[in-house]
């Protein structure tokens, strides 16, 4: 059924789509998880207004499909960029910004909010008889924040952030909508010019499946390694 | 030393202390008895400030605070010459035994790593868990966590401990290790204030047993004084049904 030539020479192809990928990937995961931790942060600490907007954002961005934001984001974000550099008066091209920096925007703006809520819940299950203790013994809010709550906090949050590691790749295959090249994207890409289709995905199936179980390796090893501290 | 006079305090409807005075004396061990919910924990937390009245003045040596005009340095200073052993032991979980005792050391005390870990090692002998001292609380029994919690408050070195029932969330058969340590904690001559429900304890450590009922001081006196001649019913009763238990 398969063509073992063609093959070969698809998979060379579209793996080289594989870098670009996992560098977007690598990228928005930090990203995203810094900014969801804010928003879980302002959540915990029930923080008056900001608490309100981070949960509107959060209805918005978990409930819109992620393509819908990635082309709002394609057509408004160098508009508004551009309306803010003539507002301060520099003088620069807000429209040459790579469509990657749009995507790469977009699905940070989209995986922060399930970050969010990932965060909120390792922040629920901290068991709060440890900040009395700290606060008996004299800690400072920063103090308790700094050497208890964020170490423990980190620990029971990095296996599902490590998961979500998974949807970020798949939301990059998006991309195709505003011409980043992914390894879906360089697969269809491929396949349009011999037309072997099949074989071209199943290539990018094969792909995807060696990084989904390299990444969960990751998030096991991690979890067994810190689990003895939580 | 240590003063609280009139203190008050309601969580919502509910009124917890309804006007208590309680004075304690330098090298005092005072176990404070009663029904649950009467705010024997509530009151012991009033003077860490865990717990926030919403009237009533206390006083520590020369520290003096209104607590209708919370003071945050009054509440700090106070914080760092007592120390609490709790009911749920507290426990830093990202931590090792020796971290436990010594962070506090290091981090408020600003001692050197050198020093606070001499003293770490020395109170974690004291307790009986020096084989135990690089195990994080996840691979220990409830009593060594308690002894892990009582090295902690050691460390600092405080006036005055303060021990929230420590035995009531131990399984039985680990009571004896962690009331083993406390009686030799407050033989030291270290002042204690012990809320408790292990009556026997209570009255073989304890220079003074003050009795609570229903968010006021309803008995006061010598271990002799309260549990051989009860002077209200409330107490008689209280102390038949705790004994009826054990």
């Amino acid at each position: 059924m398969f063509e073992t030539d063609i093959l070969l020479q698809d998979t060379r192809e579209i793996l080289g789509a594989v870098p670009v990928t996992l560098g977007m990937a690598l990228l928005i995961f930090p990203l995203s998880a810094i900014v969801g931790s804010l928003f879980a942060l302002v959540e915990y600490r029930r923080v008056p207004v900001l608490r309100e907007l981070v949960m509107v954002y959060k209805v918005i961005l978990k409930g819109v499909p992620m393509v819908v934001v990635i082309f709002l984001s394609y057509f408004g974000l160098p508009a508004a960029l551009q309306f803010l550099y003539s507002a301060l008066g520099i003088d620069a091209n807000a429209h040459l910004m790579p469509n990657w920096i749009i995507l790469v925007i977009a699905i940070t703006g989209c995986v922060a909010a399930f970050q969010a809520e990932i965060i909120k819940g390792a922040l629920n299950a901290f068991d709060t008889g440890q900040s009395d203790a700290a606060y008996s013994l004299g800690y400072t809010g920063s103090q308790l924040f700094r050497r208890v709550l964020f170490p423990q906090v980190a620990l029971t949050a990095i296996p599902d952030l490590t998961t979500s590691m998974m949807v970020i790749m798949k939301a990059l295959s998006l991309g195709f909508a505003i011409e980043v090249i992914d390894i879906f994207a360089q697969s269809q890409l491929t396949a349009a010019l011999n037309y072997y289709y099949l074989e071209a995905f199943v290539i990018a199936v094969v792909i995807y499946m060696v990084i989904a179980y390299i990444v969960t390796q990751i998030a096991d090893r991690l979890e067994q390694a810190l689990r003895i501290r939580t | 030393m240590l003063e609280l006079k009139d203190i008050k305090l309601a969580y919502g409807s509910a009124q917890i202390l309804n006007g208590v005075d309680l004075s304690v004396e330098r090298g005092d061990v005072v176990s404070i008895i009663g029904p649950s919910g009467t705010g024997k924990t509530t009151l012991l937390k009033c003077i860490n400030y865990l717990a926030k009245p919403a009237s009533g003045t206390i006083s520590f040596d020369q520290i003096k605070m209104d607590y209708q005009r919370p003071d945050k340095t009054a509440v700090q200073a106070i914080r760092l010459r007592t120390a609490m052993v709790f009911q749920q032991f507290n426990v830093f979980k990202n931590m090792t035994v020796l971290q436990n005792v010594m962070d506090p050391l290091v981090v408020v005390q600003r001692k050197s790593k050198e020093e606070a870990k001499e003293i770490a090692l020395h109170e974690i002998e004291r307790v009986g868990l020096t084989s135990r001292c690089n195990h994080y609380p996840s691979q220990l029994s409830g009593g060594q966590l308690q002894r892990t919690g009582i090295a902690r408050a050691l460390a600092v070195r405080p006036d005055v401990i303060l021990f929230d029932e420590p035995t009531s969330s131990l399984d039985p058969e680990l009571v004896g290790e962690v009331l083993k340590v406390i009686k030799d904690v407050t033989s030291s001559g270290i002042t204690s204030l012990l809320v408790t429900h292990e009556m026997q304890f209570a009255k073989s450590i304890s220079n003074r047993i003050v009795f609570m009922d229903r968010g006021v001081v309803a008995a006061d006196g010598s271990p002799a004084e309260i549990f051989d001649s009860p002077s209200s019913p409330r107490l008689a009763q209280f102390l038949n049904s705790e004994y009826s238990f054990q």
